[in-house]
């Protein structure tokens, strides 16, 4: 028996938070100058890299990743040495961490602005990227679990296996959701098409938020909060519920993003009523924090540590309370597509992420240098800023996004649109979005007097790494084996634990019901209530006898509860995507808008992709009067099977566009790109002019239709071959159309391959000869295949 | 409630105490999940509610109800409500919202064709301008507007049409189509 000095490191952590600080502030400056764009489109200052509809996810993937991904790794890092009682089991893996991630971070702010993107939302980045960051993130699985191996504390933390449940689900997510097909360093194709790309799109995109910026900061607040109140956790048993329901659940929820959209009614039901269950474990979380809190409340009158931490730990309470009644359908019909849902993500982002970073700062940084918080004044203005700014911003989303979607849906006595020009419910919020770009410019404010105040605190200081003693026992053979009570090994208790087989037996019962009739499914249901009374007699009784608890057991075995986390999340996932993916064939393969894109057409796509137009125009009109009116017939999912990427889009800042394709002449979007406001007064679109000017690459045309081909588009050999001339035939009946009105521009100009791609929209190839007589289109009866007309050319 | 006994463990430093849930949380879990068996149930093995296209079926099959009011719109009755002047009124509105941008503020063209001169492309009787409001040109990017406008709307704009005819707005964009048959 001796002792054992451990000394941290803590360098990582201080290199961290430097980096969350100072991308922190980059990200919400990009934040408040997409807001002023929207609010003055001169804003856009009329050059490509500083358009809103490229600088949109710029800002997006800065917070994200750069702001909370650099304040995650910090609180990690710090926390699992302490809770592990060791040190990161490697420097070096640390320090490529660290700085690996960096450079992702750099690609990141030098390609977005340059439109090397490709359009999955929160996923823009580009497959070497994308590379990248599965290299870094491997780094750093491996860095942690090494560092489990090591560790001196036999029982697992509940912040442990948040971050766990991180690490394993964001590998998932990425990898699965960034599948494509390169056709060059710069650009590739999701792998995944239409309805199949929006449902893998949004489980991820909606996993990101769980998994990226919900479970490692409640790992974060269960280590920190504690900390800074000097108080116990309000409770172990309610960590375990909430832990469990909240891996297994959220990853069934991202089809809530798709409600009312072309995506199968069983799906979007599933997300649904998993959103609605969220409601709960979410509330476990924020629950096990405020009530850390009980018998110290006086401490948030003196401490912005508690301050912060406390108002994140609400702000992620309101936000688990929005989502779930965002996801219900008839709340989501309103509320989808518009500034609502911004609303919602930044009582998010900035209430819990912010403010649950500034608090970990502002605690963790004056004992990283040894010495006092500079000004705790400064701090508790920055809480004032910071708190009056979140809800400037909430409540003028909440008050655009409500307006709006009223608006949209107004009718006449006699059944037709209120307000038939979209543009009017664009005028009607714009001082919303004066108050917005306010509000955040707010928090920003404030966010650059935590930095100033945390330079000052750490210039005051030196450098100081923790450290900590521990006593090392030898290992003690004559204890191990215990002949008598014969214990059976560890992963048998782990596999026949109680807890495991009551929750495969429901879970197995509850497959059942997917596809039960009616009488069998009230027999299932009723099987699993019985079921899960008898579990949770059986625990009592066990509990009552004082028995070791199975959580307790893998709380010891971090193989084993990494493991059972994996599956946790992938029932949800596989039960949703894998019938999708699966059934591709059951779309039916016919209609009007199924034939391929031209090569022209496939370009302008491209650039379509290339400008973000998807950030403010949706492509998905849903069942309601209210929209086929304004916007045209009900998107359908076999229009989208050769859509890789899809391009749905999540926001309407301007109209749908799925059935553009015919509305309006060339002409009329030559001008609108040249100068929104000349076609659409009041518009706050940016101008595209550089359209004009910049040259496709023509050569392009034939290797994009091989890469589609490989996807599975039924481009014949000839197609591949003679791309390029129908290429330069179909932008020549374009740029002879355009010179009949007076303008000019060269056939293989940027402007008429998006012009192309435009007019094709919601309608088949427009080089093409016209298929036959178009019947009446009503969901379920469909005009004649016209496929072959394609074949046959 | 947190009394020491109900200390689980320590981890560096941090007590776990291990308090029972709370009633009121327990009911919103179990409430939420009760809900969500009977929401699948009843959409989804039952089938007893319509899915979203029945949903729609249902609201078009309403707003056309609401919608059978209208008259159908005929050279006479256009050429009646060209003289109503608050007919005319709400017709220049919708004009100046939805057709000045291509068509010019006075009508004299620009995106669009002329509407002042006596050159016409698919017809210049009323009805013949009606129809290509209502139902539009698609080869020349022309809007089909009854979807969205709604009937009324539309004759109310054909009227205000009908008098912009012939003022040939000077600047005014050169003719396309066809004199007027008479």
């Amino acid at each position: 028996m001796h002792q054992q000095r451990i000394i941290y490191d803590d360098t990582t952590v201080r290199r961290f938070i430097l980096a969350s600080v100072l991308f922190g502030i980059v990200g919400m400056a990009v934040g408040a100058l997409v807001a002023s764009q929207l609010a003055w489109w001169q804003a856009n200052l009329g050059i490509p890299y500083t358009t809103y509809s490229r600088l949109r996810p710029l800002h997006t993937n800065a917070v994200i990743f750069a702001f909370v991904g650099n304040m995650m790794f910090a609180g990690i890092y710090y926390s699992t040495q302490r809770l592990l009682k060791t040190r990161m089991a490697s420097d070096l893996l640390s320090k490529i961490h660290f700085w690996g991630w960096q450079l992702i971070i750099v690609a990141a702010a030098i390609s977005l602005p340059l439109g090397i993107t490709t359009s999955k939302e929160y996923a823009e980045l580009e497959w070497p990227i994308d590379l990248a960051i599965t290299v870094i993130w491997v780094v750093f699985a491996i860095n942690f679990f090494w560092t489990l191996a090591k560790r001196h504390e036999k029982n697992l933390y509940v912040a442990i296996w948040f971050y766990i449940a991180t690490i394993v689900t964001v590998a998932v997510l990425h990898i699965v959701n960034s599948l494509a097909l390169p056709l060059s360093p710069l650009k590739s194709y999701s792998v995944f098409a239409g309805v199949q790309d929006a449902l893998v799109q949004w489980w991820y995109g909606h996993n990101a938020v769980a998994f990226f910026l919900t479970t490692p900061i409640l790992g974060i607040m269960y280590y920190f909060l504690p900390k800074a109140a000097e108080r116990p956790v309000y409770s172990y048993r309610l960590s375990i519920i909430h832990f469990w329901a909240l891996v297994f659940i959220y990853i069934w929820a991202g089809p809530h993003h798709l409600l009312y959209t072309a995506l199968p009614d069983w799906a979007q039901s599933l997300g649904m009523i998993f959103s609605v269950m969220l409601w709960a474990p979410s509330w476990g979380g924020m629950l096990n924090g405020l009530l850390t809190l009980k018998g110290a409340w006086y401490k948030l009158r003196e401490d912005p540590v508690l301050k912060f931490l406390i108002a994140g730990v609400t702000f992620y309470g309101m936000a688990t309370f929005e989502g779930p009644l965002l996801s219900i359908k008839s709340v989501s019909a309103l509320g989808h597509y518009t500034d609502w849902i911004v609303g919602h993500v930044h009582s998010g982002a900035l209430g819990w992420n912010g403010f649950m970073a500034a608090g970990m700062f502002y605690w963790l940084v004056p004992r990283l240098y040894g010495t006092k918080l500079h000004s705790t004044r400064s701090a508790d203005a920055h809480f004032w800023l910071g708190t009056v700014g979140i809800l400037l911003y909430m409540v003028s989303m909440w008050i655009s996004g409500v307006t709006q979607g009223l608006m949209w849906r107004a009718a006449n006595p006699d059944g037709t649109l209120l307000y038939p020009n979209f543009v009017e419910t664009l005028l009607a919020i714009r001082p919303m979005y004066i108050v917005r770009f306010v509000g955040g410019s707010m928090y920003l404010v404030g966010f650059v007097m935590m930095a100033w105040n945390l330079w000052k605190t750490a210039r005051a200081g030196k450098a100081v790494d923790g450290e900590t003693t521990i006593v090392v026992e030898p290992p003690a053979p004559a204890t191990e084996p215990a002949p008598a009570s014969a214990p059976k090994p560890g992963w048998v208790q782990v596999v026949t634990g109680r807890p495991l087989i009551f929750a495969i037996a429901i879970l197995t019962v509850t497959m059942f019901l997917g596809w039960a009739q009616p009488v069998r499914a009230l027999v299932l249901m009723g099987a699993i209530v019985v079921l899960g009374e008898f579990a949770w007699m059986v625990t009592r009784r066990d509990r009552e006898a004082g028995r070791p608890s199975w959580f307790g057991l893998i709380e010891g075995r971090p193989l084993a509860f990494t493991v059972l986390t994996l599956i946790a999340i992938l029932i949800g996932g596989v039960a949703e995507l894998l019938p999708t993916i699966m059934l591709k064939q059951a779309v039916p393969a016919h209609g009007q808008a199924q034939a391929p894109y031209s090569p022209l057409e496939l370009q302008g796509r491209d650039l379509y992709v290339r400008e973000g137009c998807y950030t403010c125009h949706s492509q998905m009109i849903r069942p309601f009067v209210a929209e086929t009116q304004r916007y045209g017939d009900v998107s359908r999912a076999e229009e989208f099977i050769y859509d890789h990427p899809f391009q749905w889009g999540s926001k309407r800042t301007g109209p749908d566009l799925h059935r553009l394709g015919g509305k309006y002449p060339n002409l009329w979007h030559y001008t609108h790109m040249m100068d929104p406001r000349a076609t659409s007064p009041g518009s706050n679109m940016p101008p595209y002019p550089w359209l004009a000017e910049q040259r496709i690459t023509v050569k392009d045309a034939p290797k994009k239709l091989a890469l589609m081909q490989r996807l599975g588009v039924p481009y014949s050999n000839a197609d591949v071959d003679g791309a390029e001339v129908r290429q330069k035939a179909q932008a020549e009946v374009i740029t002879a159309d355009l010179a009949t009105q007076g303008v000019q521009v060269a056939w293989d100009s940027e402007m008429v391959a998006i012009i192309a791609y435009l007019q094709r929209l919601g309608r088949g190839p427009q080089d093409l000869p016209a298929p036959p007589e178009k019947a009446p289109e009503s969901p379920g009866r469909l005009p004649a295949a016209t496929i072959a007309s394609e074949e046959a050319r | 409630m947190s009394d020491k006994s109900l200390v689980h463990s320590v981890y560096d430093g941090i007590e776990e105490h291990d308090n029972h849930l709370p009633n009121w949380w327990l009911f919103i879990l179990w409430t939420s999940i009760v809900f969500s068996a009977g929401y699948w149930f009843w959409f989804h093995i039952a089938e007893a509610g319509p899915d979203q296209l029945g949903e729609y079926a249902a609201e078009s099959a309403e707003v056309a109800k609401r919608a059978s009011g209208s008259t159908p719109a005929s050279d006479d009755m256009l050429l009646t409500l060209a003289k109503d002047s608050g007919v005319l009124d709400s017709g220049k509105q919708v004009f100046q919202a939805n057709c000045a941008a291509c068509h010019g503020a006075q009508g004299q063209g620009l995106i669009g064709p002329n509407l002042t001169d006596a050159y016409w492309m698919h017809g210049g009787s009323p009805m013949a301008i009606h129809r290509v409001v209502a139902d539009g040109v698609v080869a020349k990017g022309m809007p089909a507007w009854e979807r969205t406008l709604g009937a009324e709307r539309v004759k109310a704009v054909t009227a205000y049409l009908l008098t912009l005819k012939g003022t040939d707005v000077p600047g005014g964009k050169a003719p396309q189509g066809e004199p007027e048959q008479l």
